[in-house]
Formats: structure tokens, C-alpha cells, sequence
């Protein structure tokens, strides 16, 4: 059993407000610290990786301070890894924002910007702003939410959703959740193993956003009795 | 049809204040109090805004916005005197997600953009509060309502879309605080010329005002008149929690005729029936 | 800063305390003048002023902490309840005259008495000098509540020398108005047989002496003389406006008062609403909007930050520019002032909208407002030789200010006015 003091890093990136993740870390009895430290990162029992903003600045920013490394590692070693929005969009391997970008890659499937007009051909605001229902996939043989953050959610729960971004990943295993938009379905939920990915903002998403924070909350302490130091 | 129903807070000292047209602000009640009641009774977000930010030349809302943050869990706008990056910071630090922004952005349109690239565009939300023209056009004003900018308002808001503004809300001061209904010829025009996100406020009397609005192309509902006084009258405030030299008598009997008596779980039923679709009533534990 | 020795010196015009001081707890300064008979003001006149007690509190504050703390409004409203009693008419008849301007307070005053009281005012307007379009429309609403009302407007050539003549005597330009706005209900009184006559607030609530407002009722020497040879308008006598001006009595019929023994004859009583019924102004807005469709001006008046006090005629800007530069008061000093007594905003706010908005430059009505007072030879044959420039500019305007500034208020510094005492800089006051 490990009697070191849990610790949650929280990336910060250069953009986006981390003190309201912070604060639902807090919340739900995370200890949570802000950084942009690799070191810090590859020693936590938790990674949330936020944001809202630009991909391009945002990985420039991760890929120069060496923390692009230090996520994939902890990606691979098994460490609960949640990507928020953008930070989401970030685990893909793809981005299409200005440029043809790449992301982490750590999940195969790329980035796709919403269309300006929906399938009636009726214009679609962009961003995405507001709360939606956030829904299991349809034709799943096992139920995708287990063992993840999701798992004490109730199917269709309404999440805060702001972006204009949308991910595609390349494997529909990965995609867990999905939300209706413009008159179709994307991926707002995304899941391998130790890696999980939010479109929404659980740290806006009211008692059930933070019931999310929550259930990550059991993860890290779980990883943290068992993992390999 | 999405929508947003978002209670809009004034906030003068340590007190949520309401007026009409933006004049003659009465206190109401305690912030902190009437935020809390509408993050359970299933608001969409918040905003709050410093209404003697502009005289004083700075946001005073920091204390608010930080007690807000540590037990609300909703997206949070703040406005009112924001003049420069580190005035957003601030205001983002202590727990807003957005912020708005109307006198400075006009006085200097760039400093949308350079906000909207330092923080994301999502977080830029311009404020344009407008009176009608005698010729049917609408101008733009700052400083709370009082002063003139000779901004055609629709063509201000088109401009502070392009300069990078994630969404903008739009307030037409004629129809603030009466109960009336909203502008819906100000809101459609504005809703159809800009790409973004456009909440509506100001006016709303009733529950059939905001789903007119909402009808005209506003993506959101901002209100306050319509929710605080029937939230005042709910939970009649102490007198002695105000100073002694602030008039209170109004709040014996809070109300406002045109306005209709409901509270925002009411609103939000209603809408939902006639197909307005926003964050659902959950229990809070 | 002065030295004690050079205030001394400083002249000191319209009997005006040489020591400047403000209201400990609203913004007024104690330069404030009392309100006077108009018929009396000359270029020599001195002023009353508003006092200030041991503390340093003003008596319009005192006033409003009796409005809060020690007055018997129940017993006052059943005093008003007796006196509607014993006027009101049962036979179809008005029973009540109310003057007012269409604004929030005569608003809540008409309504009220009718819908409360039971009365059947019948409400007469003096027109201002200028309508503003958003004062018309007040106006329009007011009546489209459901009064019925008589509209005096005066000649305009008579009002606009009136007026040129007050501002080059007095630099008052509101005094013609305030003269019909005295002078007309007590007329019309008699002229409809309606001897109970109803303002709405007693002015003394703004800083009269304290005992002004014990009585619920306007003393008589306020529009009412009997040897009207005598009385000044525009600070000169009537003898000399009939004389000199090309103007004749008849001209001047608007501007004079009723004849005293007619008042008394008929029972003619002018009361003040405000002695019975706790006025204030705010909720007065309120009130008229919710009851009226009374709409705020959609521009702040100039001078000041509020948009729903007395707003309907384009020469008051220039009314409250010519107090500041008479006495360093602005209309924020006024308005704040008054509010800060209601408790609608507290001294800190109070002091930073005079610090924003006291003086400011009436830029715009400026020009209207000049051609109004531009006294040219065709419209005035007569008139317009008296004056050494007939033609109002902006320029001869501002020499006429200076005319007006007191030493002991002004000083020149890098080419501008300053006022040596402000009330946001407590280092600047009064030695």
C-alpha cells in the first residue's frame, strides 16, 4: 500500500480556465495541482489534461516543454489519463484547425470542424454551445461506460458542451459516448483502458459533471494503491 | 431546439440590484443567495455583471466570482469594467469561464481579438446594449446605459463577430426592466447577421417572452426581472443584512406589475413543452 | 492649496459662505441657495444658503432622517384622507387642480389621488421652455393614463426675452419657467373654481430651512403680490421691461401671480403632496413606469449620470451649468445628493459621479439653445437695441459666464476654470 500523498496534475497548456478543474478536484477530495512540469506529470497518479482554445498553439506549447513525451508515457503506463475538450481532442492523432497539426496521437482519429450547415441545410451556429445529452452508442454488446468515469451516470445525462471542433476517432470501439448536433451524431465521449476523453465539461456539467470527477477520483486512488513506483 | 436560459445578476457592492432601463437600480438581495437558488433550480449559466464597474474604472466582482466558483458548478460570464488581459485573467482566476466585454472593446475594437487569441474566442463574449433609434435603426451604448457610442448596433455586432467574439449578448435598454418582452426586431437582426452565438436579454415579462425570443434566432435567454423578484419575494431577505443606509422598503412587497410571478424551474417546463430543450432540473446533493 | 491669508482676499459675490464645506453625509455644498421669491431677485440679491449643523450635516439630510425616523405618516396620510373628504366632489365636478410636468412625480401624484384617494384632479402643464422629444412623449402618456389636462404655453417671443434678459442679469435662464411654474395653478385655480391645489414635493426637502417643511402648505408671497409695478423679472423691475423691452402687460400675463385677495376670497390653498404621502423620487420612476409607460430618457442628461429626473426641457442643461458656475454645484451634485438621502446610493458612488459628470459642457442642445436666445431686430425691433449683442454665441456666452464666477469658488489654472474646492478631494476644502 502506498502511503505517499496522492497527487493529480493538471496540465496547463497556456490556455483555457484551469482553476474551475481545480476547484471540482478539489471538490470531490482530488489534490490537484497545476503544472507544466514532465517530471510532475510522469509522477502523478492522475493526469487531467483540459483546455479550450487552439490546437496548434496548444501542442507547440506541449511539444517544446517536453510534456507531449511525458503524456504518452503516461498514457502507455497505465496512469488514468482524462482529456477535457480540447484536451480531448489533443489524445487524437489529427488536428485540422489552420493547419493539418498533429496531436498527441495517442488515439487513432482525427479532428473534424463542424459543418455551417446542418443536414437540412439550415445554418448551424458554431460553436457548439450548451448543455446536451450525452448517450451511450447504439449496437455495443457490452455496456462501454463500465470502468470508466462515466459509470455512475445515468444514459442521456446533459453535459456542458462548448467547441467547434468535433473528434472522429478511427476505431468506433474507443468512441463511448455520443451527443446529436446539427442534426447528427458525433463522438462526445472517449475511452481505452486508462486514456478517457470528454467533449463536454464536467467541471461545468453540475452535481452530475462533478459525479464524473468523482469516479476519476476512485480511479486514481485505485491506481495509486496498486501501481509500480 | 438547444437553448441556454441564463439569469443575468447586476451587482452593484455586495448587492444584486435591478432597475429599469438600467436606471434607478434597487437592491434586491445578496448575490451569492440568488446565484445559488438558480444553479438548483437548473440554470443553463450565469452572468454577472458590475454595474458601477465603469465608474469606479475597475471589476470589483473577484470576492463574488471566486464564492461562486467553490460551489457552483456551472459556466460562469462576468462583465463590467474590463479594460485589459490581466483585468480577464483576474476575473478568469477567480472562476469565471467567460467574460464580457462592451466599453473597452468599442473604445478599442482590436482588444477583442487580442483577447480572443490570448484566451480562446469561446471565453470573448461582447456585450451590446442598444436603444432604438427614432428612425428604426439601434445604437450602441457603454457605460451602463449611459453613454452614446453612434455605433449602428447591428453593424457593431457584426464587427465584434469578425474581430473574434465567441458569442454576444445583446440588451436592448428600452425593454430592460419592463417587463415588456424583448426586442425581437434588435435580437432577429443581430441573430441573423452574425455567425455566433446570440443571447438575448432584457425585457422578458413572462414565459412567452422567451420563447418568442428564442424563436427569432437567439441561441440563449438572458433575463433578471422575470426571475428575481418572484426570487425575492420567495425568499424575503433579512433588512439587517444590507447597510442601514440603503433603502429597502421596496422589498416588503417585491414586484414589478408587468412582470409575470414565476420562477425559472416554471420557465424551463414551459419552454421544454413548446420545444425549447436546456439543462434538466437535477437533484443537487 | 490658499493660505488663510489669501482666501481673505478673495472676493466673495452673492453673499455666498466665503468657506466652502460639504454635507458630511450627501454631497451638497454649502453654497447651495435656498429657493427664493423669483419677483425680488436682482443682479444685488444675496443669498440664503442651505445650513449645515455642529456635525456637519446639511438639513436636507436631517430632513430625510426625520422622512425615515421620527415622522407620523399614518397620521399624515389620515390628514390627507380628511382634506380629499371634505373637497371631493361627488357631481362630476374636478375637485383638485395638479399641476405637473408629465414627469414620474406628478405621474405618482395624479394617479395616486385618483386611484387612491378617490379624487378628480384635473391636471395643468406650463410648458418648458423647449420640449424634448422624450418629454413630449412622457407628457402624451401621462394624459393617455387617464387625466385630463390644460397645456399653457407661453408666448414665445415674450419667454425667449424673458429668458435672454434672466441669463444676462442673473445668468438664470430657468427663471421665466420657474415663474409660470408658480404662478399658473393658483390662476387656473380660480379660473376653474378649484381652490384645493396640489404640488407634488416640497422643495424644501432639497435644503430649505428645516421649518419650511412643517407646513403642508406654499407660502403665498411665493405667487402671489400685490403691486405688480414692483416685481423683477429677469432681474429687472416690470417698470423697465414695459418701457424699455417693447413688451406690455399684457405680454406679461403668464409670468405674474394671482391677485392675493381673489386667493383669498375663493379659499385658494396650495398644498404640498409631500407633506402627507413619503416622497420618493425613485419610486416615483417606478410607479410611473409600471402604472404610465413613463420612459426614461434615452440619453444621460448632460451634468449629471441619471436619465429620468426632470427631463423634459433642453434648456436645463444650461440651468444647472449656469449653478455650477454661480454657486460649483452641477446637477450630479443634486442628483446624487438626493439620492444618497433616499438610500438609493451610498456617499462613495455618490462622490464619484460628481467627480464623472458635475460641469459638464452642455454640448448638446448648445446651438438650439443659443438661437433661442439670440434677440434679433427683426423679431424684436425694440428689445434688441438694448442689448449690446443681441446675437447668442458660444463665445459671448462663456464671457458671461465669467462674469459670474465668484473668486472665492474659482480659479484660473493652465488656461482653464478650476474650482478650488471639490468634494472628492477633502485636501481641497475650506481652510
Amino acid at each position: 500500500m502506498s502511503d505517499v500523498p496522492q497527487r493529480v496534475a493538471i496540465v496547463d497548456y497556456g490556455t483555457g480556465n484551469l482553476y474551475n478543474v481545480h476547484r471540482a478536484c478539489q471538490h470531490v477530495g482530488l489534490q490537484a495541482a497545476i503544472t507544466v512540469s514532465p517530471e510532475e506529470v510522469l509522477a502523478a497518479d492522475g493526469v487531467l489534461l483540459p483546455g479550450v482554445g487552439s490546437m496548434p498553439h496548444a501542442m507547440a506549447f506541449l511539444d517544446e516543454t517536453g510534456l507531449s513525451d511525458a503524456l504518452r508515457s503516461v498514457a502507455e503506463r497505465g496512469t488514468p489519463l482524462m482529456g477535457i475538450c480540447l484536451g480531448m481532442q489533443m489524445l487524437m492523432e489529427q488536428g485540422s484547425e489552420f493547419t493539418r497539426h498533429q496531436g498527441l496521437g495517442i488515439l487513432a482519429g482525427e479532428i473534424v470542424r463542424f459543418p455551417s450547415r446542418d443536414g437540412n441545410g439550415t445554418e448551424l451556429k458554431v460553436p457548439h454551445i450548451g448543455w446536451n445529452s450525452v448517450r451511450r452508442p447504439s449496437g455495443k454488446t457490452e455496456d462501454p461506460w463500465r470502468d470508466t468515469p462515466l459509470e455512475a451516470t445515468p444514459d442521456g445525462e446533459y453535459m456542458y458542451f462548448v467547441h467547434s471542433y468535433r473528434v472522429v476517432p478511427a476505431d468506433p470501439r474507443i468512441s463511448i459516448g455520443v451527443t446529436r448536433y446539427g442534426g447528427a451524431e458525433f463522438c462526445s465521449a472517449v475511452a481505452r483502458g486508462n486514456v478517457f476523453g470528454c467533449q463536454f465539461h464536467p467541471e461545468r456539467s453540475g452535481p452530475h459533471g462533478l459525479r464524473l470527477y468523482r469516479e476519476f477520483a476512485r480511479r486514481v486512488e485505485a491506481w495509486r494503491q496498486v501501481a509500480p513506483r | 431546439m438547444i437553448t441556454r436560459i441564463i439569469p443575468r445578476l447586476d451587482v452593484k457592492g455586495p448587492n444584486l440590484v435591478k432597475g429599469v432601463h438600467l436606471e434607478g437600480l434597487r437592491v434586491l438581495g445578496k448575490p451569492e443567495a440568488f446565484a445559488r437558488q438558480y444553479y438548483e433550480q437548473g440554470a443553463d449559466e450565469l452572468l454577472f455583471m458590475d454595474v458601477v464597474a465603469s465608474l469606479y474604472g475597475r471589476n470589483s466582482l473577484l470576492e463574488l466570482v471566486e464564492r461562486t466558483a467553490d460551489e457552483i458548478f456551472i459556466p460562469l460570464a462576468v462583465g463590467g469594467g474590463l479594460r485589459s488581459l490581466d483585468d480577464i485573467r483576474g476575473v478568469l482566476r477567480a472562476g469565471a469561464d467567460k467574460v464580457t466585454l462592451n466599453t473597452a472593446a468599442v473604445r478599442r475594437p482590436e482588444f477583442i481579438s487580442e483577447a480572443a487569441r490570448r484566451f480562446g474566442s469561446s471565453t470573448i463574449v461582447v456585450s451590446v446594449e442598444a436603444i432604438r433609434r427614432s428612425d428604426g435603426s439601434y445604437e450602441a451604448y457603454t457605460d451602463n446605459g449611459r453613454e452614446k457610442t453612434g455605433l449602428d448596433a447591428v453593424a457593431w455586432a457584426v464587427r465584434a463577430a469578425e474581430l473574434g467574439a465567441g458569442e454576444l449578448v445583446v440588451t436592448s435598454i428600452d425593454r430592460e426592466g419592463t417587463g415588456k418582452g424583448y426586442d425581437l426586431d434588435l435580437t432577429e437582426r443581430i441573430a441573423r447577421a452574425v455567425p455566433v452565438p446570440v443571447i438575448a436579454c432584457g425585457g422578458a415579462g413572462t414565459a412567452e417572452h422567451v420563447a418568442q425570443v428564442l424563436g427569432t434566432g437567439a441561441a440563449a435567454a438572458s433575463l433578471a426581472s422575470l426571475l428575481h423578484y418572484n426570487q425575492a419575494r420567495r425568499y424575503l431577505a433579512e433588512p439587517n443584512q444590507f447597510s442601514p443606509e440603503i433603502n429597502v422598503a421596496h422589498l416588503q412587497r417585491p414586484g414589478f406589475a408587468k412582470v409575470q410571478d414565476i420562477d425559472l424551474i416554471q420557465l424551463k417546463a414551459y419552454l421544454t413543452d413548446r420545444g425549447f430543450v436546456s439543462r434538466p432540473l437535477v437533484a443537487h446533493v | 492649496m490658499a493660505s488663510p491669508e489669501v482666501s481673505e482676499q478673495l472676493e466673495v459675490r452673492y453673499g455666498l459662505p466665503r468657506e466652502v464645506k460639504f454635507c458630511t453625509r450627501c454631497v451638497i455644498s454649502n453654497q447651495r441657495p435656498n429657493s427664493t421669491v423669483e419677483y425680488q431677485h436682482t443682479g444685488d440679491s444675496k443669498k440664503e444658503t442651505i445650513r449645515f449643523d455642529a456635525e456637519g450635516v446639511c438639513d436636507a439630510c436631517r430632513y430625510a432622517e426625520l422622512k425615515r425616523t421620527k415622522i407620523d405618516w399614518a397620521s399624515r396620510e389620515r390628514q390627507l384622507v380628511e382634506l380629499c373628504d371634505r373637497y371631493r366632489r361627488h357631481d362630476g365636478s374636478y375637485d383638485c387642480l395638479l399641476p405637473g410636468s408629465g414627469g414620474k412625480d406628478s405621474f405618482y401624484a395624479a394617479h395616486v389621488l385618483k386611484h387612491k384617494y378617490g379624487m378628480h384632479p384635473l391636471t395643468v402643464t406650463w410648458a418648458p421652455h423647449m420640449y424634448t422629444d422624450w418629454g413630449w412623449r412622457n407628457h402624451q402618456a401621462w394624459i393617455h393614463a387617464g387625466f385630463d389636462n390644460y397645456l399653457c404655453m407661453p408666448n414665445g417671443r415674450v419667454h425667449r426675452l424673458l429668458t435672454r434678459l434672466a441669463v444676462e442679469n442673473l445668468f438664470h435662464p430657468f427663471q421665466p419657467f420657474i415663474f409660470g411654474q408658480k404662478a399658473l395653478a393658483p390662476k387656473m385655480a380660480l379660473l376653474f373654481d378649484l381652490p384645493l391645489v396640489f404640488y407634488g414635493e416640497n422643495e424644501a426637502e432639497y435644503g430649505n430651512p428645516l421649518k419650511d417643511t412643517n407646513s403642508a402648505l406654499r407660502g403665498e408671497s411665493y405667487y402671489s403680490a400685490e403691486n405688480i409695478a414692483d416685481l423683477h423679472l429677469g432681474g429687472t423691475s416690470v417698470r423697465e421691461v414695459e418701457t424699455s423691452y417693447g413688451l406690455d402687460r399684457n405680454d406679461l400675463q403668464p409670468y405674474l401671480p394671482a391677485n392675493p385677495n381673489r386667493l383669498a376670497e375663493r379659499g385658494v390653498q396650495v398644498h404640498y403632496l409631500g407633506y402627507y404621502l413619503r416622497w420618493h423620487p425613485q419610486s416615483c420612476y417606478y410607479y410611473a413606469v409600471e402604472h404610465g409607460g413613463f420612459q426614461a430618457s434615452p440619453e444621460r442628461t448632460t451634468g449629471t449620470y441619471s436619465k429620468y429626473n426632470s427631463i423634459d426641457d433642453k434648456i436645463d442643461d444650461f440651468h444647472y451649468w449656469t449653478t455650477y458656475v454661480k454657486f460649483g454645484i452641477g446637477r450630479a451634485t443634486y442628483d446624487a445628493s438626493q439620492e444618497i438621502r433616499s438610500g438609493d446610493i451610498n456617499r462613495e458612488e455618490g462622490v464619484a459621479l460628481v467627480r464623472r459628470f458635475d460641469g459638464e459642457w452642455p454640448e448638446r442642445f448648445a446651438q438650439q439653445v443659443f438661437d433661442y436666445l439670440s434677440i434679433g431686430d427683426k423679431e424684436f425691433p425694440v428689445a434688441s437695441r438694448q442689448f449690446a449683442q443681441p446675437v447668442m454665441d458660444r463665445q459671448s456666452f462663456l464671457k458671461l459666464a465669467d462674469s459670474f464666477r465668484s473668486p472665492h469658488l474659482w480659479k484660473r489654472e493652465g488656461g482653464e476654470w478650476r474650482l478650488r474646492h471639490v468634494v472628492w478631494d477633502e485636501s481641497s476644502e475650506a481652510q
